[in-house]
């Protein structure tokens, strides 16, 4: 087993930094959803990871406690994580992501 | 090239890989998309073999995000970290012998240039700081002397990451590495120094720790390399093997570094100041209009 990151979308949703989104060194790994937020009454959408292609750097922990201060994102073990966004999942809108859930541990 | 040339053969997109699929439809390719908007498009780089956490790679992301025209550009690189994640891209690279890039580069240009007359085809050089300080130093000042016109990029990580911690000419003084055990002898080379005397038409210098600049950097950059001449970007891209550096403290790295040697500097001639200004609407380098006196 183990870490990825993993973004507490109810603090994401209340602040929507995007900040994540830039500094992670891997392509298409924390996208950005706009209507995450939105179904639960938060002003603005959340970022979330796309846990297969997260190599657990841990630089997003670093950006999001120390350039952002939100502390949204914590690393976790890839089991424990419950439902994430798998890239087979993502679906790509006009500048908006959304991403069917579903466990990231299989058989 | 063209802006067809990822699109499926009629009948096969149901059997290409997702990724493919997404890069089709949803791809930057003919669009304008900018850091702001990353993480809500496909980019062009794809999974890569590169080590967790490196700054590099982060570099090469922003940079492939900020191309002026992804559809138009071609990368050419050479041994090195960085080709394992220049070439995983959904834009051509070519590989140029260790320390040929710039030379390719020129023929390449040249090349493009015959073919497709003015229309605008970009050719991006990234390139360590090995290949491009040491073993290919000739090719790239020669191509600067030339007047050859595309970018180039090195990626300065400050020593050979690939091969274990050798020192490069680009390593600081007194540096100890694990294949320097006693310590580099010599200064850094100022090949910003050199970049002017020789004659580049955009010089900068630039630490991944701020994406905005990196994209600005990267385009005006381009942009230039287009209409005046050879342009230079200078970043440090730390190696958080060879510098133990924790992933999750690069970053902090960037900052310290940044702070320390690596300052933001940007070198414009008065031509790419005119390009910039009266062919792509950067209003700030404009000449500033004559102040007319106050009547008194």
């Amino acid at each position: 087993m183990y870490l990825i990151a993993y973004i507490d979308q109810e603090i994401c949703a209340a602040t929507s930094c995007k900040l994540c989104t830039q500094f992670c060194p891997e392509a298409n790994t924390i996208l950005y959803n706009t209507e995450a937020g939105k179904d639960k009454g938060m002003k603005y959408g959340s970022a979330y990871v796309a846990v297969d292609r997260c190599k657990g750097c841990a630089q997003c922990v670093w950006v999001c406690d120390n350039m952002a201060k939100h502390n949204a994102i914590k690393m976790e073990m890839i089991d424990q994580v419950g439902d994430s966004a798998l890239t087979e999942n993502i679906t790509y809108a006009e500048k908006n992501t959304t991403a069917k859930l579903a466990n990231p541990v299989r058989g | 090239m063209s802006l067809n040339y990822v699109e499926f053969t009629p009948g096969f997109d149901r059997w290409m890989p997702k990724e493919y699929r997404d890069m089709v439809h949803h791809g930057p390719f003919g669009k304008k998309t900018s850091v702001s908007q990353v993480g809500t498009f496909k980019e062009i780089l794809e999974e890569h073999p590169m080590c967790a956490g490196c700054a590099m790679t982060l570099f090469i992301r922003l940079a492939m995000i900020a191309f002026p025209n992804p559809e138009d550009t071609i990368t050419v690189g050479t041994a090195g970290c960085g080709r394992l994640a220049i070439s995983q891209a959904a834009i051509p690279f070519v590989y140029g012998n260790y320390g040929d890039q710039n030379g390719v580069a020129s023929g390449l240009t040249r090349g493009l240039k015959l073919r497709f007359g003015d229309k605008p085809k970009d050719v991006v050089v990234m390139a360590g700081d090995g290949g491009m300080a040491d073993i290919g130093f000739a090719q790239t000042l020669h191509s600067w002397f030339r007047k050859e016109k595309f970018t180039t990029i090195m990626l300065d990580n400050e020593v050979y990451g690939n091969t274990g911690g050798q020192e490069s000419g680009m390593t600081n003084k007194g540096q100890v590495l694990k294949m320097a055990p006693v310590g580099k002898k010599f200064e850094k080379m100022d090949m910003l120094g050199m970049a002017k005397v020789a004659g580049c038409a955009y010089v900068a210098t630039v630490v991944p720790n701020n994406p905005r600049r990196v994209e600005s950097v990267i385009k005006k950059a381009v942009l230039i390399a287009r209409e005046v001449g050879p342009t230079y970007i200078q970043a440090y891209t730390s190696c958080n093997i060879e510098y133990a550096i924790p992933t999750d403290k690069v970053m902090e790295d960037a900052k310290d570094v940044e702070n320390d040697r690596y300052k933001f500097s940007e070198y414009l001639s008065d031509d790419a100041r005119q390009c910039l200004g009266e062919l792509y609407g950067y209003k700030e380098y404009l000449p500033k209009p004559e102040k007319t006196l106050a009547k008194s």
